[in-house]
C-alpha cells in the first residue's frame, strides 16, 4: 500500500524553539498591525502634549505618570484583549494547540509582545515628555519607571484577561474593553484631580488607575517613595493577582 | 508474501466524551493503520468532531483511551500531538502572516528546521511558489486548503487528521486535494478523514467508520459496506437510479431525518 516510509521519529521540540517561533509570528503580527498600535499610543501622547502648561504646576512626574497610565490601560484593554478575542474566535489558538506547543507558551508569547509594547510606550512617553515639556528624570528614575510600568501594565493585562475570560464574543469584548478604557480615562482625568468630589477622588486613588499612577510617579522620583506608595504597590500586585485568577480560571480557548 | 497487518498508528478504545449531561461520544473504538485512509462519517452532531477533538487533545474525554504511535494521549499529550498532523475544519492562521511565515511558524513549533531551499520546495509542491509573500487571507479557498494540508505534514507525522478538508472546494480543487491525500498515504502516513461527501469517502478511503448518536455503527471498506447492505430493504428504499451507493447505505443506517 505504501511505497516509501520516510516517517520521522516523534520529536518534542525544545520549548525555546517553540517560544521563538511563536514570538517571531506574534511580533510580525504586531508590526503588520502598526496602525492599531499608533492608535493605542495616540491618547497618552496627546494628553502629555496638551498638559504642557500643567507640568510647571504639577510637576513632570505627574504628567508622565498620568500619560503612561493611559498608555498601559490601552495596551492591556485594547491591544491584548482584542487580539486574544479575535484569534480565539478565528480558531487560531486551536490550530496552535493541536501542535506540540504547551498552552502556556502560546500565552507567554502574547504577554511578551505586550511587555515589549509597554517598554515601547514608556520610551515614547519619555521622548515626547522631554521633547515637548522638557521633562527629565534621573537615570535611576528612568530605570525604576520601566520596572513600575511593567508592574502597572500587568494589572491591565490581567484586567483584559478578565474581559476575555468572561466574554466570548469578540464584538462584545471590543465594546466592553473600550467602555472600560474610556471609564478609566474619564475617572482618571476628573476623579484623580478631585473634580468629582473628595470621595470619588479617594476611590480613584485606590482604584487600579490610581495605584498604578502612584507607583509610576514615585518610580520616576525614587526619593519620594513613601509608605503610601508601598501600599499602592501592594494594592497593584493584589489587583493583578485577583484579576489574573478570575481571567485565567474563566478563559476558554474557543468560542464554541 | 508478507501477510502481516500494518501497524496500528491510532488506537481509540471505548472513548467517551460528555458535555455536561450530554454524552456526545459513547464508547467509540477503532484503529487506523499505517498507510491507510480511514474515513469517519456521520450526520451533523453524530460525534465525529468530538471524537477528533478528543484525539487532537482539544477536549478532555471522560473515559477510554487514545493512543497515537504508542503514546497515550492522556499520559503523554505532547508526544501524541507531535506524532500527529492536523487540519482543522476551518483553516485558521493569523491573517497578517504571509504564507512563508506561516510555514516557518509551524516548522518551528514542530521542531523542523526549514531552510530556504526546503521552503521553496514545499511551496513549489503545492504550486504556490509565486504566493510565498501573499498573506494567507489573500489566497483562494483551494490554495488555503493546500497550505493547511502541507502544514499538517510538515513534520512527517505518523498520523494525519483531516477534518472535512474539501468542504467548499470546486471539483478541480477537490480532485487535486484527493490526490494529495492519497500521496500522503503512499508515503506511509495513517490518515483519518471526516467528510460529508460519500463520493469522497468511496473514492479515497480504504476503510470507513460510520458514527451516529455518539456510537460507531459499522466499520468496513466502502465496497464491503455496499456489498453487505445492498439487499437491505431500507437501502433499496432509499436508493436512486437503480444502483446502490455508499450514500444509500449511509442514509439507511443513519436515517433520513435532517440533523441540526
Amino acid at each position: 500500500m505504501h511505497k516509501n516510509l520516510k516517517i520521522m521519529e516523534t520529536i518534542i521540540p525544545k520549548t525555546s524553539t517553540v517560544l521563538g517561533a511563536l514570538l517571531k509570528a506574534d511580533f510580525t503580527t504586531l508590526w503588520r498591525n502598526r496602525r492599531a498600535v499608533v492608535m493605542v499610543f495616540l491618547v497618552p501622547i496627546v494628553i502629555l502634549i496638551s498638559w504642557k502648561d500643567l507640568v510647571a504646576k504639577m510637576g513632570g512626574p505627574f504628567a508622565l505618570s498620568n500619560s503612561l497610565t493611559y498608555g498601559l490601560i490601552a495596551i492591556g484593554l485594547m491591544g491584548y484583549t482584542n487580539s486574544i478575542a479575535r484569534d480565539r474566535d478565528k480558531g487560531i489558538f486551536q490550530r496552535l494547540r493541536v501542535a506540540p506547543a504547551p498552552n502556556w507558551t502560546i500565552m507567554m508569547s502574547r504577554i511578551f509582545v505586550q511587555l515589549a509594547m509597554i517598554a515601547l510606550i514608556t520610551t515614547a512617553i519619555f521622548i515626547v515628555g522631554y521633547d515637548y515639556d522638557k521633562i527629565t528624570l534621573t537615570p535611576t528614575g528612568y530605570a525604576v519607571t520601566y520596572l513600575t510600568a511593567i508592574i502597572g501594565g500587568a494589572v491591565y493585562l490581567a484586567l483584559g484577561q478578565v474581559i476575555v475570560g468572561l466574554i466570548k464574543n469578540p464584538e462584545t469584548v471590543n465594546s466592553t474593553s473600550r467602555l472600560v478604557y474610556f471609564s478609566f480615562v474619564i475617572i482618571g482625568l476628573f476623579g484623580g484631580m478631585g473634580l468629582l468630589g473628595k470621595q470619588i477622588g479617594q476611590m480613584t486613588q485606590w482604584s487600579p488607575y490610581g495605584t498604578v499612577k502612584t507607583i509610576l510617579a514615585a518610580g520616576m522620583t525614587p526619593g519620594s517613595w513613601t509608605m503610601d506608595t508601598t501600599n499602592a504597590l501592594l494594592a497593584t500586585l493584589g489587583y493583578t493577582l485577583v484579576f489574573a485568577i478570575i481571567g485565567i480560571k474563566n478563559f476558554k480557548w474557543n468560542t464554541k | 508474501m508478507d501477510n502481516q497487518q500494518p501497524e496500528s498508528i491510532l488506537k481509540v478504545t471505548d472513548l467517551c466524551v460528555q458535555y455536561g449531561t450530554f454524552k456526545a461520544v459513547k464508547e467509540v473504538s477503532f484503529d487506523v493503520r499505517q498507510g491507510e485512509i480511514f474515513g469517519l462519517l456521520g450526520p451533523n452532531g453524530a460525534g465525529k468532531t468530538s471524537t477528533l477533538s478528543a484525539i487532537e487533545g482539544l477536549i478532555k474525554y471522560q473515559s477510554g483511551s487514545v493512543t497515537v504511535d504508542g503514546h497515550n494521549a492522556k499520559e503523554k499529550p505532547l508526544y501524541a500531538r507531535a506524532a500527529m498532523g492536523v487540519q482543522l475544519q476551518s483553516t485558521s492562521f493569523q491573517p497578517e502572516l504571509k504564507v512563508s511565515e506561516i510555514l516557518q511558524l509551524f516548522a518551528g513549533i514542530y521542531g523542523v528546521k526549514l531552510t530556504n531551499e526546503r521552503l521553496s520546495a514545499i511551496l513549489k509542491d503545492i504550486s504556490l511558489e509565486d504566493s510565498a509573500s501573499k498573506r494567507f487571507g489573500q489566497l483562494s479557498g483551494g490554495q488555503q486548503q493546500r497550505v493547511s494540508l502541507v502544514i499538517s505534514t510538515i513534520h512527517n507525522p505518523r498520523l494525519v487528521l483531516l477534518d472535512e478538508p474539501t468542504t467548499g472546494l470546486d471539483p478541480q480543487s477537490r480532485r487535486q486535494l484527493w490526490e494529495r491525500i492519497e500521496a500522503i498515504r503512499e508515503r506511509g502516513h495513517a490518515v483519518v478523514l471526516t467528510t460529508h461527501s460519500m463520493e469522497e469517502a468511496e473514492s479515497v478511503c480504504d476503510r470507513i467508520g460510520i458514527i451516529d448518536h455518539g456510537k460507531v455503527i459499522t466499520i468496513d471498506t466502502p465496497q464491503a459496506l455496499i456489498e453487505k447492505h445492498k439487499n437491505d430493504p431500507q437501502v433499496i428504499a432509499v436508493s436512486r437510479k437503480g444502483r446502490v451507493t455508499l450514500e444509500d447505505v449511509f442514509i439507511a443506517l443513519t436515517g433520513k431525518t435532517v440533523r441540526a
